[in-house]
């Protein structure tokens, strides 16, 4: 008898152990509504950087819209993405299906051919079907606006970086960071150090405080937890916040970050989809590649502060000399010299990338590699395709870098 | 850059990482030691951290928040000895089982608590006079916890336990051959109940430091897979808590340095270092002569039942 028991209750902890924790199906229930999302996230709505954003733009859309129904499921295995699919689309009847996970690329892919009369979107692949769009909010704009920033702050002449994995997308961002802070700076040095995890603070504070015992003293990361600005701020150094506001966690050291607003998309995508304007048909060559001009990324410490005022002082009085033009290695300047304030210069880079025309990238050529490889030509810019697929480090970069060409 | 500065770097992160590994291990002995696995470490270092963290934010006094984590980690425990002991059901099972409830709920219990920055952090210190010896003085006492001290403490406290006093005997015995121990009049379910409890306070202590004094903040799945490191240093220690200290610096300061040797060795390979040295260790212990002096506890993960033998 007592056998039984054992078993009832064993039964009970595991299937409330596991119950609790990946099958959370957040039903937000909006009664009535004629369009329903399904979004599938590959971490913890918890964890205050990727999944949290994405569920936080979810929530406004459902907010928005009276005609939406949203469910979620949270940590889903990359592998096991088309099971929570089919219960998405079979149990819980959704129409459109959000996946937020680079590792969701295969799976959706293959659902999306399952299911041809439901929409499917795909966030950060590269792979398309006539009922799938894929959508990406980049922030290496918005690393270039904090390089600058950071480039006029550091005193040692180091810069310190945590990234997550050696991967294009970080790459991308470290790249960027780092023509910022040479471009006010031009003998500073980014020095990374990587955790090859997307999400383990103790990681990411082990990278920091190694980099700090090597002299660095400002501080930018990509990774996802608030783990960097809190160990530079211990240390009393200022850093640059990452994914969500991370203003408040160090007031006086935060200087601005990298702010997302996913909701952006969400809203637009599913507005033309209750308008009939996207439908099961016209999907393959629809990309959203959301910057600054988009919306879809914001520089600042938090919404509305693009640069925390304990900071304005010093950058106004840092000066630099730009060239308004072609700049060309050799220093010569095909344009005009100007010589303005660190502070004016992200107001004006800022102004100048969110224009309609876009007018200003910071992967403009002549760009070198740091071997020495001339890797964007002058007066070009870096393709959509060489942006996703960037290997390169470019000059000023020091430290391991995997899968260098 | 001098050897010196890179020592003392390594020695003061290695005592700041260590710590929390130190806390649980310290735990998982006393309770190994009595015959009781328990996996559930992960588990109750995460409801440490988040009942530490909502007890000092919403408080502000961060040791109350230690105490409510040591609580609510010996409160978490007494399911897994009640499942194993009382029950006698399988301890590896309910084991994971408490892990997998302990992400789950702490992940639950946690939502809407992420992203607030910690203003009652624990602070950390300098001890005075102690910090000014040369070499010493800033690897040992300089910007360090309390609990740092705390816990080392703790590990010669609890090795003396265990080898100097009745009390360590009996839970030896009670570990080794539990009717023998329960023939010679020691309560064997009383004793392992306690280790168990010990085990869940210190874990849920080690969870409290994560989250109020080493990254005051409250993150889902914050412990990132440290009640696992928890489990191979007690076999990595010998079940000896004088070993566990040893062993919770070490990884401490391998795991330091797999991040600071980064310039110059490939990475990838760095952050396998810590674990492959743990694996190597442990593979030179198991073929040499020192087997004999391994000290697994007999009993492990045997349930006691009087009368039967």
């Amino acid at each position: 008898m007592k056998g039984i028991w054992i078993r009832v209750l064993l039964v009970f902890l595991l299937v409330s152990g596991l119950g609790l924790m990946p099958l959370l199906i957040g039903s937000a229930a909006g009664a009535g509504g004629n369009l329903k999302a399904g979004f599938i996230y590959v971490g913890p709505i918890g964890d205050y950087g990727w999944s949290h954003a994405h569920n936080a733009a979810r929530l406004i859309v459902e907010e928005t819209f009276p005609w939406l129904e949203t469910v979620y499921v949270e940590s889903v295995p990359e592998a096991e993405v088309g099971t929570y699919i089919d219960r998405l689309i079979q149990q819980e009847k959704v129409d459109v299906v959000f996946t937020t996970s680079f590792g969701f690329m295969d799976g959706t892919l293959a659902a999306a051919q399952r299911y041809p009369e439901k929409i499917f979107a795909h966030c950060s692949g590269f792979k398309r079907a006539p009922n799938m769009a894929t959508y990406m909010a980049d922030f290496y704009q918005v690393y270039y606006l904090n390089g600058l920033m950071a480039g006029a702050l550091t005193k040692s002449g180091k810069v310190g970086y945590v990234g997550a994995f050696p991967i294009p997308e970080v790459k991308r961002h470290i790249n960027a960071f780092t023509i910022g802070v040479r471009e006010v700076n031009p003998t500073a040095e980014v020095h990374v150090r990587w955790i090859f995890e997307w999400y383990n603070p103790a990681a990411a504070k082990e990278a920091a405080e190694a980099l700090i015992k090597d002299g660095a003293d400002v501080f930018a990361f990509t990774e996802d937890s608030p783990t960097v600005v809190q160990v530079a701020a211990q240390n009393g150094l200022p850093s640059f916040g990452h994914y969500s506001p991370m203003f408040d966690f160090a007031p006086d050291y935060v200087v601005s970050g990298q702010i997302v607003h996913w909701e952006k998309f969400y809203l637009d995508f599913l507005a033309k989809v209750y308008a009939g304007m996207y439908n099961t048909t016209n999907l393959q060559d629809v990309d959203y590649w959301g910057l600054l001009r988009e919306g879809a990324v914001e520089a600042g410490a938090k919404p509305g502060m693009l640069i925390n005022p304990k900071f304005e002082g010093a950058l106004k009085d840092k000066k630099v000399r730009i060239c308004i033009g072609i700049h060309l290695p050799d220093s010569t300047c095909i344009g005009v010299w100007i010589e303005i304030s660190v502070y004016e210069l992200v107001m004006l880079r800022l102004e100048q990338m969110k224009d309609f025309e876009m007018v200003f990238d910071p992967f403009t050529g002549p760009i070198y590699d740091r071997k020495g490889n001339l890797v964007i030509q002058p007066g070009a810019r870096a393709t959509y395709d060489e942006l996703l697929t960037m290997e390169w480090a470019v000059e000023g970069v020091v430290g391991p870098w995997p899968g260098e060409p | 850059m001098g050897w010196e500065t890179w020592l003392i770097g390594t020695i003061s992160r290695a005592l700041a990482y260590g710590t929390p590994l130190l806390l649980g291990t310290l735990g998982e002995i006393y309770a190994e030691r009595s015959g009781v696995l328990n996996l559930g470490v992960e588990g109750m270092m995460v409801m440490g951290a988040f009942s530490a963290f909502a007890t000092a934010y919403t408080t502000g006094n961060p040791w109350l928040g230690l105490l409510v984590a040591a609580c609510v980690g010996g409160a978490f425990s007494l399911i897994h000895a009640f499942v194993s002991i009382t029950l006698r059901a399988n301890q590896i099972v309910s084991g994971l089982a408490l892990t997998m409830l302990g992400l789950g709920l702490a992940g639950v219990l946690g939502r809407g608590w992420e992203g607030k920055p910690l203003e009652a952090a624990l602070p950390a210190l300098t001890v005075p006079h102690l910090a000014k010896i040369p070499g010493l003085g800033p690897s040992l006492f300089v910007n360090q916890n309390a609990l740092v001290y705390l816990a080392a403490g703790l590990a010669v406290l609890l090795w003396f336990v265990l080898y100097k006093t009745k009390i360590g005997i009996s839970i030896r015995a009670v570990g080794d051959d539990p009717a023998t121990a329960d023939a010679m009049g020691v309560n064997v379910f009383r004793t392992r109940y306690l280790c168990v409890l010990l085990g869940g306070v210190l874990a849920g202590l080690g969870g409290g430091y994560l989250s109020v004094a080493y990254r005051p903040a409250w993150t889902e799945g914050m412990t990132a897979g440290m009640g696992w490191i928890v489990i191979a240093l007690t076999i990595f220690a010998f079940w000896n808590p004088l070993l566990g200290l040893v062993g919770a610096y070490f990884f401490g300061a391998l795991y330091h340095l797999s991040y600071r040797l980064q310039p110059w060795t490939s990475p990838e390979l760095l952050k396998t270092m810590p674990y492959v040295f743990a694996i190597l260790v442990l593979a030179l212990v198991a073929r040499g002569t020192l087997k004999r002096r391994m000290n697994a506890p007999a009993a492990l993960c045997e349930p006691y039942i009087r009368g039967e033998e």
